[in-house]
């Protein structure tokens, strides 16, 4: 139980304090693969100490179903009988049955909704590809489909085979430079599997949407998702190259859908670091913390298992 | 990228082009001016873009007659619109290389920019 316990509380305090260290840290993109990856550590983190707790429970359950006597959990109900001095040890015994049960199906319904919604992501986007590939028009010697709209843009989708679609504005817009350092970009999207990334953040915050640690999660890396691809294309195409590309695309007018402004604000973020790229002795420190920080929030559960399972944890055999 | 699953991408290309009532025949004739190709690929093919919703048929004595259900401007539309408007579908996976920005967004990244530039050249 003390197990458990901590575990929970454990994932409480990180999912709380996690998020605004997070954010601090990666917001301004200086080591964004970094970040990405401490993002990561810090979800698995927590939905690893859920499932630990769990299974610990369950564990203590069938135990102290099998053997009376040698649990924590029989300790507690034999000084709690004790106290009561009635034959309470079954009705608390079969409040933790349900107790653990509860916790069980809960644990078990959220997986089985992520593995949902990330089904119905992959069936979605490769559907898209798969139009996106009949409907486009092939031009010689460019590695994306051109689908005529009077929008400029550029995006991948997953599918199979993955597809780059570029827009018959953004084609007429962008001369050949800034269209190779676009498809750099997106390439490098693919290629790193950004997708799977994205349907698995955007699945779980969509799943606890109250959970901050998920929906400041899932908008920070894929942020930070779109910074990796753009050093990966600046690499190739160098930073200014992909920069007049990022104006290029801007500069016709906004699409009247009603959702304008509320994704465009990393785009601000990207062209300030392509413009001026932040400072070594900035880069290394952030990379530090960053690399502390996923290192001991990866370790988060195992630690506060392996101290509450020694006794040693300030949450003590409860 | 032209891969054998592309030969469905080929011959919508083929009926767009073509525009009107068609029969696999005459696909089939036109596609072989390009490549080696035979009657029953053209027609499985056509078969299943005509289940698959993209081509409409007629029967016309022992043949069919089949035509494009929509214009490619008309996929091309819906295509953008789920792409574009994050609200339609949001179990769709898009990396965009630039999302959607207002007015204000768009003349601070130019500002952004030329700052960027003048300083290059004070360099």
């Amino acid at each position: 139980m003390s197990v458990a316990a901590c575990l929970l509380l454990y994932s409480f305090t990180a999912a709380v304090l996690a998020p605004r260290l997070l954010v601090r840290l990666t917001h301004a993109g200086v080591a964004p693969q970094l970040g990405v990856l401490a993002w990561l550590a810090a979800i698995a983190s927590v939905v690893a100490s859920w499932a630990t707790a769990a299974a610990f429970l369950v564990g203590e359950l069938v135990t102290d179903w099998n053997q009376p006597g040698r649990s924590v959990v029989s300790a507690c109900l034999a000084q709690l009988r004790a106290v009561a001095a009635g034959n309470y040890g079954l009705a608390v015994q079969l409040g933790l049955l349900a107790l653990t049960t509860l916790a069980a199906a809960a644990l078990a319904v959220l997986l089985g909704r992520l593995g949902k919604s990330l089904l119905r992501a992959r069936t979605s986007t490769h559907e898209h590809a798969r139009m996106a590939r009949i409907a486009g028009r092939r031009v010689e010697g460019l590695d994306a489909v051109v689908l005529d709209a009077p929008q400029r843009a550029a995006y991948c989708v997953a599918g199979r085979p993955h597809t780059i679609v570029v827009t018959s504005a953004a084609l007429a817009a962008l001369d050949q430079r800034h269209l190779d350092a676009v498809l750099a970009h997106e390439r490098a999207h693919l290629a790193g599997r950004h997708h799977l990334v994205l349907a698995v953040t955007r699945g779980l915050a969509a799943i606890l949407p109250r959970i901050k640690l998920f929906t400041t999660g899932a908008a920070e890396v894929a942020r930070l998702l779109e910074m990796c691809a753009d050093d990966a294309a600046a690499r190739q195409h160098g930073a200014r190259t992909v920069l007049r590309a990022l104006l290029t695309l801007s500069g016709a007018a906004p699409i009247p859908t009603g959702a304008l402004g509320a994704t465009g604000v990393g785009v601000l973020a990207r062209a300030e670091r392509l413009a001026a790229p932040p400072r070594p002795a900035r880069r290394l420190r952030t990379r530090l913390l960053l690399g502390g920080f996923a290192v001991l929030i990866a370790a988060g559960p195992l630690l506060t298992g392996g101290l509450a399972a020694s006794g040693l944890s300030f949450c003590g055999p409860m | 990228m032209r891969g054998f699953g592309d030969l469905e991408a080929v011959v919508m290309d083929r009926m767009w082009r073509r525009g009107g009532e068609t029969t696999v025949r005459e696909v089939l004739e036109d596609l072989q001016s390009q490549r080696e190709i035979a009657y029953t690929t053209v027609m499985s093919t056509m078969d299943n873009l005509h289940r698959k919703g993209w081509l409409s048929r007629k029967r016309q004595g022992k043949a069919f007659l089949y035509w494009p259900s929509l214009t490619r401007e008309q996929y091309s539309a819906r295509l953008m619109r789920d792409a574009l408007d994050g609200g339609g579908n949001p179990s769709l996976v898009l990396s965009h290389f630039l999302d959607q920005m207002s007015d204000v967004e768009a003349a601070t990244l130019r500002t952004a920019f030329q700052r960027a530039a003048a300083e290059e050249e004070t360099r």
